[in-house]
């Protein structure tokens, strides 16, 4: 056991070392950086404060419930002035634990520094009182929680937003109100013109993977008659397809749609007994690169190009 | 592993339960719309039949309920967080209960500290602060179960200082009683009886490579009792159980070194479909009694490897091996072994998992019931809602 002054000696040799370390750290004051829980949050934030820092803990080819806690993460919200996140349980596998891990009073529950998307819109298909069956799938209690998926709520989370950005960074403020004016202003022109282009697609039936692509398909008025999971975040099963082949066969779908995080086997496999005439379509299920120019609105482009062209 | 109702053991359970109590009043309501923040409650049944207990193990042979816990936590007010865990496990068809989680700690502090207070699992080694339900395989490695107890929880306060830097920097220092380390102290000691210290650091290596190493340094100022030490010994094997197992460290010493390295890779990032995680944790004890030499210690060193290579199937192997020197009448005597793991797991969704797994002890020098080989079938099932996991 080191003497008491040996102790003492380490002590003051550390304390000096960290101070050293954080003098070295000390950041520009300029930027502020934000922790976006999934990349279509950074894109958004990326319109409204686009000299901001972006930490975009997940990407388009990673199951946004299925995150684990990494250390670079936990460095990343440790350093960050503000976080944007989905909410509603999407990241309840792993941001509680980044929070506490990161000791980052900004952007702890409740601290305005943490804005919840989820938050600033409804959310459709609640189910009061489920979560935490076991046996039942991974079912949010506040509704599906992929919402970025309908561009008329994006544009009331990008209100929202920019409020709060506002209220964090006074000195952005008038230019943040500003781009996001702009923003409000021609969005709605574009999701008109989407909407025109999809107007064909009113009353089609898809077959899906999960419900990542639910609000997209209430916005477009696209049927989703089936899902090749068995029940909410489980994978396809041989039984389940089959069910599928039989519930199917006779009115075909016009498209079996999985996100482009997800093992296409099963779509494929459900595609090819279904005849070979239905298309399959692997959709990124968010932006590729958040700070890429106009990154949603390619997004959409994207979605709805593959939908009515269904390839 | 699961505190029994000795008497040391009952004084924390009603400081927990008002704890919880002061904890689950204010907060639902508290909580402004967005705080995303509620309390939670959880289950978790951990169900195991294991055809011969092994040695050193944490269950017994026969269908056993394994580490299982009622859990609740949630914010108290702005600036704190509280969790209270409580344990339920069968030990040779005896129900054991206790209190394994009981603490608040800070959410506001600047600067990246967290502190926490109460009763908590230390956070040395790499598996030492994660629940054993969510483990990779059936029992926790030998380094776990010789040289803290299986699963070292305590009374105490920690301190943790996240670095400002790009790269995952964390310092930590933690003071706890020591009771769960050694129950029984000669001479009886009150007080802070253990000190941790652990730094950890950790990164990404693109999107498909992510690691994290640690250092641990736990200093033990409670030295086992005589009679302690030699009914924790090997000596008593061959007349039943001794019905403290995994109360407490078997082999403890003074100073205590681990090492914990992990990397993960997971193509694209993505890691629910497929995922290779590799563990390595090592400890060294020294100060093993009083009058031992710098020669007496205690190594030990578990590697593991698990595959997940479907969204619900895992495979994986560990090897541990353990050194320790007996205390032998005046002199030491070497202890040996060796054990090897394989498990296969089906995880039909991420609130179960049914394990299968065979074990192998070997290579045996002062302990006398290894298990040539063991088979244990494994269930895990979690209810309502349960905490993140750590990396």
């Amino acid at each position: 056991m080191p003497t008491r002054s040996e102790r003492g000696r380490g002590l003051r040799a550390a304390a000096l070392a960290l101070l050293a370390l954080l003098a070295a750290l000390g950041r520009p004051a300029a930027a502020q950086t934000i922790f976006a829980c999934e990349p279509e949050w950074a894109a958004l934030t990326h319109i409204l404060l686009p000299a901001a820092r972006l930490h975009v803990a997940t990407h388009a080819g990673q199951d946004p419930h299925h995150i684990e806690a990494r250390p670079a993460l936990i460095a990343q919200l440790r350093g960050a002035d503000a976080a944007i996140c989905t909410g509603a349980s999407l990241e309840a596998g792993w941001l509680p634990t980044l929070q506490q891990r990161a000791g980052n009073p900004r952007v702890q529950d409740g601290a305005p520094g943490l804005f919840l998307a989820a938050s600033a819109t409804t959310l459709i298909d609640p189910r009061p009182g489920a979560g935490g069956n076991p046996f039942a799938g991974d079912v949010h209690a506040e509704g599906n929680p992929h919402l970025h998926a309908d561009p008329r709520r994006l544009l009331e989370v990008a209100r929202a937003w920019s409020a709060r950005l506002q209220l964090l960074f006074p000195a952005q403020a008038v230019a943040v109100a500003q781009r996001h004016d702009a923003f409000a202003a021609e969005w709605p022109s574009r999701i008109a013109r989407w909407e025109q282009q999809a107007a064909g697609l009113r009353g089609a039936r898809v077959v899906a993977q999960h419900a990542s692509f639910g609000y997209l398909w209430a916005w477009l008025g696209v049927q989703q008659v089936a899902d090749l999971e068995p029940r909410p975040g489980l994978s396809p099963t041989p039984g389940h397809l089959q069910r599928l082949l039989e519930q199917l066969r006779e009115r075909p779908p016009a498209a079996v749609v999985v996100s482009a995080f997800q093992d296409p086997r099963a779509g494929h496999w459900l595609a090819r007994q279904l005849g070979g005439q239905v298309p399959v379509l692997q959709l990124p299920a968010t932006v590729e690169d958040p700070e890429a120019p106009d990154a949603l609105g390619r997004w959409f482009d994207r979605l709805v190009n593959a939908l009515v062209r269904r390839g | 592993m699961i505190p029994t109702s000795r008497p040391g053991r009952r004084r924390a359970a009603p400081a927990a339960a008002a704890l919880c109590l002061l904890a689950a009043s204010p907060a639902p309501q508290a909580q402004p719309r967005d705080s995303g923040a509620a309390w939670q409650f959880g289950a978790v049944i951990d169900l195991a039949s294991t055809s011969r207990e092994l040695e050193l193990g944490g269950r017994s042979a026969g269908l056993q309920l394994g580490h299982s816990d009622l859990t609740a936590s949630g914010p108290v007010g702005r600036h704190l967080a509280a969790q209270l865990t409580s344990v339920v496990a069968t030990h040779d068809g005896t129900v054991e209960t206790g209190i394994e989680e009981a603490w608040v700690q800070t959410r506001t502090l600047p600067g990246g500290v967290v502190a926490r207070a109460g009763r908590f699992a230390s956070q040395v080694g790499h598996l030492n602060s994660q629940h054993p339900h969510a483990d990779d395989f059936v029992e926790r490695p030998l380094l776990h179960r010789a040289l803290l107890g299986g699963h070292w929880f305590d009374d105490g306060v920690r301190v943790n200082l996240t670095l400002p830097t790009a790269q995952y920097w964390m310092v930590g220092a933690e003071l706890f009683r020591g009771r769960k380390l050694v129950p029984e102290a000669d001479p009886p000691r009150g007080g802070a009886g253990a000190a941790t210290l652990v730094a950890r650091t950790g990164g990404d290596l693109g999107r498909a490579h992510s690691w994290q190493l640690g250092l641990s340094y736990l200093h033990n100022r409670r030295t086992a009792a005589v009679e302690d030490a030699e009914e924790h010994g090997a000596a008593h094997e061959g007349e039943g159980h001794d019905h403290d197992h995994g109360h407490g460290a078997r082999f403890g010493g003074r100073r205590t070194w681990m090492l914990d390295a992990t990397w993960k890779w997971a193509p694209g990032g993505n890691n629910r479909e497929q995922q290779l995680r590799l563990t390595l944790e090592a400890a060294r004890v020294s100060g093993v009694a009083p009058h031992a030499g710098s020669g007496q210690r205690h190594d030990a060193v578990a590697l593991s490897a698990v595959w997940r290579f479907d969204p619900h199937w895992e495979a994986g192997a560990r090897i541990d091996q353990l050194r320790v020197s007996m205390p032998h009448e005046d002199h030491f005597e070497t202890g040996r072994l060796r054990e090897r793991a394989v498990m296969l797991a089906w995880k039909p969704s991420h609130m179960q998992s049914l394990r299968l797994q065979l074990s192998r002890q070997g290579g045996a020098l002062g302990f006398e019931s290894p298990a040539r080989r063991s088979v244990a079938l494994q269930y895990v099932v979690s209810l309502g809602v349960h905490g993140a996991h750590a990396f």
